[in-house]
């Protein structure tokens, strides 16, 4: 799904560790959980906000907690404001639907005064699996094969978050990729270019104030 | 939006909150840039032997008046656009996108020429605590080897975290405080004496020169704004926070400049403090104290330069960011290090232009403590005092077009009435600008800087002007700083293309 894609091609396969800033990561993620669910055709965005348009459960635990949590705070629409909170956990929450899937293994770490658990691909299987996400995209982008929706707006999310350079890493061979890339988003509907504006505008924010 | 009518725990709220910057948080961050010891020591002492007049204390009060009813247009103001990072956006908000880019580029060289100046005090500082140790080391290595750290910790994007800064900084006060008693406990002639609070100086024309030096000493507690988004309630959190960090700051400035002249008397405190400097609170408080406590004192004061120099150096390299994404400096500037979020090129551009200023100066042997820190900061002041002025004609002009549910006061008559004061602050600091660098007469040094200020915002009008011609789509982002194209026109087709680089980089890097 989207968010596992992002999760993969946003976190070092080796170490685990977030390759953009831990807020940004977090926002992409809490991004493509929200994206998730519009593609379901669950909720919708208009003007800044998040519309619920159809209550009925996705097959998904995870988009199912989600969607549950929109209907129950109704009171919160602005989709930065539910970015900001989805984006407090979902990198756990996210690796542990991977786990269940059987993409990575939680790894606890000791640090300083706490531990911490990262998920991460532990087998040369799940390594594989992992690298293969940036690089099919990349593949897509530099080919010029027609994208689906959900790809495109993946692409919007790396985009928007900084890790474009992380996908087309080779100047020369991606140089058809970079031109493609304004117009996989633009051709976006118009609620998942609107996510994608808002994820970029939260990034922006959170990097300019620099706290963790 | 929030709708208030719904029953059940606000669990988005209180998730939310949590991780959120609460009124400490935000003063300590507001006053970092200002920090008190910083000022106390370093600025008020030399504005005590350059200017010679005894009204300082005053001066703050009234500086921290007037910011005061700045601050609440401002704040005001900072509720209802995007983005709130910087004063130019304020700028470009309310009197036009040309505009603003002219503030842009009078806040660049402002607040950066504040931080070279910096160096120049802790240099001095420190070779003079070096010396105690029998150490001889120039203002020049001591500075250097500040702005290598300072360097090294922009790149990384380390901003000294919250609670460090919150423990130097009850330090540095607790420590002013006991000086400040110490001081007024054993005043010259065995007399206390209030004269210093005569406001009657400030009518003669020393004024404009007082009241730019004072408000240097208060910048960066607009810096407090730019946490909008990360404070537990963004409407009165930073309204709070501002005025206590602006308050915080004119009290503790008035209350140490008067305790120095009560414990020199009046009429010999610029003399002695021109013979002392930036030792002269050690000097007043050393025969009284312990000197484990002097030294102390000695250590906080280095600590909070250095503090000061980073949260300089954080807001130029932020301030860059800001302009790097909104396409008015080249895209390179708007990119950032993918894992720690450091705006790499603008803090690279500020290290190497501070590198570049003081190896100048060391090249020079100008003297630290005149030419570096009073010349560059005094500089840099008049240009945060040019911004201030112009934001509150926009937080003015801003209102005046809606009132957007504000009061009455702090839509119209605080904007109005802080426009006018700084207005007449503004004027005065110009007239009597080449006295307050102390150069004679026939000095072209008279009229220079504010000339150069005028030409720099004349070329950031220039190239706005040529930015509207040439590129309307970025032209129409000016003034949302890192928030991008985010409510830009929004069914505009041009504005809407993603660019494929890092966060929010205009355009393509080949």
């Amino acid at each position: 799904m989207l968010a596992d894609q992002y999760f993969l091609i946003a976190h070092e396969d080796r170490t685990g560790r977030s390759r953009l800033h831990p807020r940004a990561t977090g926002l992409g993620l809490g991004a493509a959980l929200i994206g998730e669910l519009i593609l379901e055709g669950r909720v919708g965005i208009a003007d800044g906000d998040l519309i619920i348009l159809d209550r009925h459960p996705p097959a998904d635990a995870l988009a199912h907690d989600i969607l549950d949590l929109l209907v129950a705070q109704s009171r919160h629409r602005d989709v930065r404001t539910w970015l900001a909170f989805l984006s407090q956990d979902s990198a756990a929450r996210v690796g542990e639907r991977l786990m269940r899937l059987g993409a990575v293994e939680p790894v606890t770490r000791r640090r300083m005064l706490s531990t911490q658990t990262l998920y991460m691909p532990n087998s040369a299987e799940q390594r594989n699996a992992a690298a293969w996400a940036p690089a099919r995209l990349a593949n897509l982008l530099v080919r010029g094969i027609e994208m689906s929706v959900s790809d495109r707006l993946l692409v919007g999310l790396i985009a928007a978050t900084g890790l474009t350079r992380h996908v087309l890493y080779d100047f020369e061979m991606h140089r058809h990729a970079f031109q493609a890339l304004p117009n996989a988003v633009d051709s976006l509907p118009s609620d998942l270019r609107e996510l994608v504006e808002y994820t970029e505008a939260s990034v922006g924010s959170v990097l300019t104030a620099g706290r963790r | 939006m929030v709708r208030k009518d719904e029953a059940g725990p606000d669990i988005v709220g209180q998730a939310l909150a949590k991780n959120r910057l609460g009124v400490p948080s935000v003063v300590f961050f507001g006053v970092a840039g200002a920090a008190p010891l910083t000022v106390i020591i370093g600025a008020i002492s030399a504005i005590y032997a350059i200017i010679g007049s005894t009204a300082v204390p005053i001066a703050y009060l009234v500086v921290a008046g007037i910011l005061s009813m700045f601050t609440v247009g401002f704040v005001a103001m900072s509720r209802h656009i995007v983005n709130s990072g910087a004063f130019y956006s304020y700028i470009s908000h309310g009197l036009g996108r040309v505009t603003g880019v002219g503030a842009a580029f009078v806040a660049l060289p402002a607040y950066s020429l504040m931080q070279v100046g910096l160096f120049g005090l802790f240099g001095s500082a420190a070779s003079g605590i070096l010396a105690e140790f029998g150490l001889k080391v120039p203002w020049y290595g001591c500075a250097i080897a500040a702005w290598a750290i300072v360097a090294v910790l922009g790149l990384l994007w380390v901003d000294l975290s919250g609670r460090v800064l919150a423990i130097l900084l009850v330090a540095e006060i607790t420590i002013v405080l006991i000086y400040d008693l110490v001081m007024v406990g054993h005043p010259a002639d065995h007399h206390v004496s209030f004269s210093t609070f005569n406001p009657a100086p400030l009518l003669t024309p020393v004024v404009g020169s007082l009241l730019v030096l004072a408000i240097a000493g208060f910048v960066g507690f607009e810096a407090t704004v730019v946490l909008s988004e990360e404070a537990k309630d963004p409407k009165r959190t930073i309204a709070r926070a501002t005025h206590w960090a602006v308050l915080l700051a004119g009290l503790l400035c008035s209350l140490s400049a008067w305790a120095m002249s009560v414990a020199t008397g009046p009429d010999r405190i610029a003399s002695v403090a021109a013979a002392h400097r930036t030792d002269l609170v050690f000097f007043l408080v050393s025969p009284h104290l312990p000197t484990a406590l002097v030294d102390i004192g000695y250590l906080l004061f280095l600590t909070s330069v250095f503090a000061a120099l980073l949260a300089f150096h954080a807001a130029v390299a932020r301030y860059q960011f800001a302009l790097g994404r909104e396409g008015v400096l080249p895209a390179a500037w708007g990119r950032t290090h993918p894992r720690t979020g450091a705006p790499l090129l603008g803090s690279l551009t500020q290290s190497l232009l501070a590198l570049g200023v003081l190896s100048a100066y060391a090249v020079a042997h100008a003297e630290p403590l005149v030419y570096v820190f009073a010349w560059l900061t005094t500089i840099g002041g008049l240009g945060v005092l040019i911004l201030m002025w112009a934001a509150s004609a926009a937080v003015f002009a801003f209102f005046t077009r809606a009132r957007r549910g504000e009061t009455v006061w702090r839509a119209y008559i605080a904007p109005t009435l802080s426009f006018l004061l700084l207005s007449v602050v503004l004027t005065a600091t110009v007239l009597g600008f080449g006295d307050l660098l102390q150069v004679p007469k026939n000095s072209p040094f008279q009229w220079l800087i504010p000339v150069l200020y005028v030409v720099v915002a004349g070329i950031g009008v220039t190239w706005a002007l040529i930015m509207r011609a040439a590129r309307p789509e970025v032209y129409l982002a000016i003034g949302r700083g890192a928030d991008g194209r985010v409510g830009a026109i929004p069914d505009n087709p041009i504005t809407k293309a993603l660019h494929a680089d890092p966060v929010g980089a205009r355009g393509y890097p080949y």
